[in-house]
């Protein structure tokens, strides 16, 4: 087993009165895509967070494997700046001629070429994903983290983005982490499957990247005490 | 075939008179209309409300004797010079107050409590200290526009998206960049309803200024001829504020179109 890229050991999380997470243990690899499942308030998302250095943890040690690891968050909402265009918004408009031609290639590479000169607030939810996924390859991260970014979109453009991500990354032999609570999603697309339960445990999931949905589904629901109803993991 | 013919024939291209273009002139061109027609008639005292005919022969009398337009330069001058003195203060005060909350704790309250007395209420005092020379009026007029114009920078930058600048943090941005690339076109929406609204106080200021305690601009020149009741004038200058704040209007108008070229796609779409 190669060494991890991040490691969380013993990580706690308080916000006032408030016991975000308690505990944390787990690893991410290199190239490797997981996906952390949990219901809503259970601290996915404060794991992001810790994990893009938004935040420092209260208690324990997140070691990563090399200092100034480039990291890259692809928000909930797709945190576009709606003053600049397409291309701008790639580069920061930036006046260097290399990082121009880099977000040209970035955009190229999320199928937004013919919409460089666009503002955001005419393209369609599934194209602001994929240009802020464009926006993130700009530093080339080795470190890319998925914070429920498909939750705004309809279902069949949320199916072809969770496709597009999962084809995208897998090319670049990026290590991903992905945060949702959807499970059928989380399955589909990770290579391996962690459930958070309120903040204190992540549990490993068994199966994944489509191939055991219902399995993964079935953990999940054990561990969070959630009934499920039997075509929730139909994949 | 008939159908198919009529669809592929080319639409006739004429230049075609746009009502929609012609609508906002309609009602001040009815008024002028009507406003001729109640002085011909006899409707109303020519002595007291002379005829737009009258008013504009007048008004071409004191262009040729260059008094209308060195009148309307000095107005312009003290107008401009008062907006962009004022403007600029505001503007920096906005920008200091809404990036650092230090600077908010030092002034932002001696500036509610300034913002909250009415600026002509000044003219006394400015009148006994400065006299009525240029630096009165410029001084009124830069107090005027001061204030729209810091209060809508500061609530542009402090109504910024803090996810954007979560985002720009994230993402590695310098403070600097920070600065030009979101926190400053974040706020031009609001700072350019600030300037709007602080070119019509720039003219009521610098109108009642100059209508009190002048010898020179449009202000004096609308006093002066009421002294000999000569009512060509004074209605002359009203229509002169009119002209020059539609002016103020266009310039706003224009200068939102420049700066927000990304709202405009929005409504097109």
């Amino acid at each position: 087993m190669p060494s991890p890229l991040v490691e969380f050991s013993r990580i706690g999380k308080v916000y006032g009165p408030t016991v975000a997470l308690h505990d944390v243990n787990f690893s991410l690899y290199p190239g490797e895509f997981i996906a952390l499942v949990g219901m809503s308030g259970g601290g996915k998302s404060t794991i992001l967070r810790l994990m893009a250095q938004l935040e420092q943890p209260t208690s324990g040690a997140i070691t990563y494997a090399q200092p100034g690891l480039v990291t890259r968050v692809m928000f909930q909402n797709d945190r576009l700046l709606p003053w600049m265009t397409t291309l701008q918004n790639v580069s920061f408009n930036s006046h260097d001629k290399a990082q121009q031609a880099k977000a040209e290639q970035a955009l190229a590479a999320v199928g937004l070429r013919d919409f460089a000169n666009t503002f955001p607030n005419q393209l369609s939810g599934g194209q602001k994903q994929r240009l802020a996924l464009a926006r993130a390859m700009m530093a080339e991260p080795q470190l890319l983290l998925l914070d429920e970014p498909l939750g705004a979109l309809d279902a069949l453009t949320r199916r072809n983005m969770q496709q597009f991500i999962s084809d995208f990354c897998a090319k670049a032999h990026l290590t991903t982490l992905l945060i949702t609570h959807d499970v059928d999603e989380a399955a589909r697309m990770a290579d391996r499957v962690l459930v958070v339960k309120s903040g204190t445990n992540v549990y490993e999931a068994a199966g994944a990247k489509g191939q055991n949905a219902e399995a993964v589904a079935r953990v999940a629901a054990e561990v969070l005490d959630v009934i499920l109803a039997p075509t929730t993991a139909v994949s | 075939m008939d159908h198919a013919t009529t669809l592929t024939t080319p639409p006739v291209t004429r230049p075609k008179f746009s009502w929609r273009r012609a609508l906002p002139w309609l009602i001040p061109g009815f008024l002028i209309v009507l406003w001729q027609v109640a002085a011909s008639a006899g409707w109303v005292d020519t002595q007291l409300i002379p005829s737009p005919l009258a008013v504009l022969q007048d008004g071409v009398t004191l262009w040729q004797s260059g008094e209308l337009p060195k009148n309307i330069s000095i107005s312009l001058f003290r107008a401009t010079t008062g907006f962009v003195l004022g403007g600029s203060v505001g503007f920096v005060l906005g920008m200091l107050n809404g990036l650092s909350k230090t600077a908010r704790a030092l002034l932002d309250t001696s500036i509610q409590m300034l913002r909250n007395i009415p600026h002509l209420s000044l003219i006394p005092l400015v009148i006994i200290l400065l006299g009525i020379g240029e630096t009165a009026k410029i001084s009124l007029v830069t107090i005027g526009v001061m204030f729209p114009i810091y209060i809508n920078t500061y609530h542009g930058i402090t109504s910024i998206d803090p996810e954007l600048l979560e985002m720009g943090r994230a993402y590695g941005l310098s403070k600097r960049a920070l600065l030009t690339k979101i926190i400053f076109p974040g706020a031009l929406p609001t700072i350019l309803v600030g300037v709007r609204y602080a070119l019509g106080v720039m003219w009521t200021t610098l109108i009642v200024a100059e209508t009190i305690s002048s010898n020179s601009g449009i202000g004096y020149m609308a006093t002066n001829a009421q002294e000999f009741m000569n009512m060509d004038t004074v209605l002359l200058c009203i229509v002169i504020y009119a002209l020059l704040g539609k002016l103020s209007d266009l310039i706003a108008k224009a200068l939102e179109n420049l700066c927000l070229a990304w709202q405009q796609e929005r409504s097109a779409s």
